[in-house]
């Protein structure tokens, strides 16, 4: 099994068998069930914790709330304006999803779904909906494509701006789809490569093989540790450029 | 390795979906809650926070008002000292006023009484001198009166006289 084999198996998905819905063929595969898994903590667990009132889950407690004022105060108001409340449902959603599915990806037998352009395109094209969606919502749909040129700008830049400015609506969404997925696969494809200079280096020769064991595993280990950030990162990024484009959509001055 | 950038439609669905139901059923038994707990918290403190100043202002106005009676009654006593001192200042001056009047009094009828009692002893002395030099001028008269020296003494007087004034001489 060569090296292209062993990455395929790790980062694609696995479909194990289709359900044909309409002209759609569904999957049921290992990056679906990941994404069950992550919606069956976050639909079991946080009710739970939040509503628990032991002492010994209070950190936990407290770190969701930090979370979530943090993603209150600093994101999402900030950008959206006082008429973002509404909206926080989404936002927090948004990132305790893609953080957990982000997180299951670094537990072992765990699966990136966030590392599937399938899935970040699917929160790319939600995030796209929000985005144009509280735009019209606010300017109403001629305001809102009156105002997506910036003001100022000289009439006959008008026909040019214009097509760019449509065309950058679907670019930030599919920006918002690639940054997450290159993100997650990036490290996971790093982390494969490193374990298998093992056995690239066993292959010369056994005692070579166990000379750089130690020095990959560390470099592994240092991986998984940026991985666990990144992991946060990318949540907060995402969740962080959505709030600004509903912002900029929403009030456009 | 084409098919990780070949995104599987029917995933994106299964994304939408499973997204869209974590939105809705997450923002009832989540989130709402969890922003309930968090505003209920803020009321908590805000109100804390109200009631202590509150509480910090009354008993601000207390020790002013405190302080204000204190400041009020020192005043008064000091006040009612210095009056109760005067007063007493008066009182001790009327005293020894009349104790010196008094006192006065009692040395000038003290003075009196003595001059009297000295007149009184030195006209009873006066008397009783006059007595006891009667008596005793009666006495050594008594005693010396005797026809033989009287004789002398009157002859030898009637010559001086004689002498003196010769127009009353009896005989030549």
């Amino acid at each position: 099994m060569g090296l292209k084999e062993i990455i395929e198996h790790h980062v694609l998905d696995h479909i194990w068998s289709r359900l044909a819905f309409g002209p759609l063929s569904l999957p049921i595969s290992k990056h679906l069930l990941m994404m069950g898994i992550a919606s069956l903590i976050l639909l079991v667990v946080f009710p739970l914790l939040i509503r628990s009132r032991s002492a010994a889950l209070a950190p936990f407690r407290a770190m969701v709330e930090v979370i979530f004022l943090f993603i209150r105060d600093e994101i999402v108001l900030p950008n959206l304006g006082p008429k973002g409340a509404p909206y926080m449902g989404y936002f927090a959603t948004l990132f305790f999803f893609i953080l957990v599915v982000n997180l299951i990806g670094l537990v072992p037998y765990g699966a990136t779904a966030t590392g599937n352009l399938a899935v970040t395109g699917g929160l790319a094209l939600i995030s796209f909906i929000v985005i144009n969606f509280t735009g019209m919502k606010e300017q109403g749909v001629l305001g809102y494509f009156a105002h997506l040129v910036p003001k100022g700008v000289p009439v006959w830049l008008y026909p040019i701006l214009f097509p760019i400015e449509v065309l950058g609506l679907f670019i930030k969404a599919v920006a918002l789809c690639i940054r997450l997925f290159a993100n997650m696969l990036g490290g996971h494809i790093v982390i494969l490569s490193f374990i298998s200079f093992i056995f690239i280096f066993g292959s010369l020769g056994a005692a070579v093989g166990f000379a750089v064991a130690p020095v990959s595993v560390l470099l592994v280990l240092f991986m998984m540790c940026l991985e666990l950030f990144v992991a946060f990162l990318q949540a907060y990024i995402f969740v962080f450029l959505t709030a600004i484009f509903t912002g900029m959509a929403m009030h456009p001055h | 390795m084409e098919a990780l950038i070949r995104p599987e439609l029917g995933l994106t669905f299964w994304t939408v979906v499973c997204f869209l139901l974590l939105v809705l059923l997450l923002s009832k038994t989540a989130w709402r809650p969890l922003l309930q707990a968090v505003e209920e918290r803020e009321r908590a403190l805000k109100h804390d926070r109200q009631a202590a100043e509150t509480a910090r202002a009354d008993a601000e106005k207390a020790r002013a008002e405190l302080d204000a009676r204190l400041a009020q009654l020192k005043a008064e006593i000091q006040g009612r000292m210095d009056e109760a001192r005067a007063a007493a200042e008066r009182e001790k001056d009327l005293i020894i006023d009349e104790a010196r009047k008094s006192a006065a009094v009692i040395v000038e009828s003290s003075r009196r009484e003595i001059e009297a009692q000295k007149a009184e002893a030195a006209r009873d002395l006066k008397n009783k001198v006059a007595e006891l030099s009667v008596l005793a001028a009666e006495h050594i008269l008594m005693k010396q009166l005797d026809h033989r020296a009287n004789s002398d003494l009157s002859s030898k007087y009637l010559a001086e006289l004689e002498k003196e004034r010769p127009d009353l001489k009896l005989g030549a």
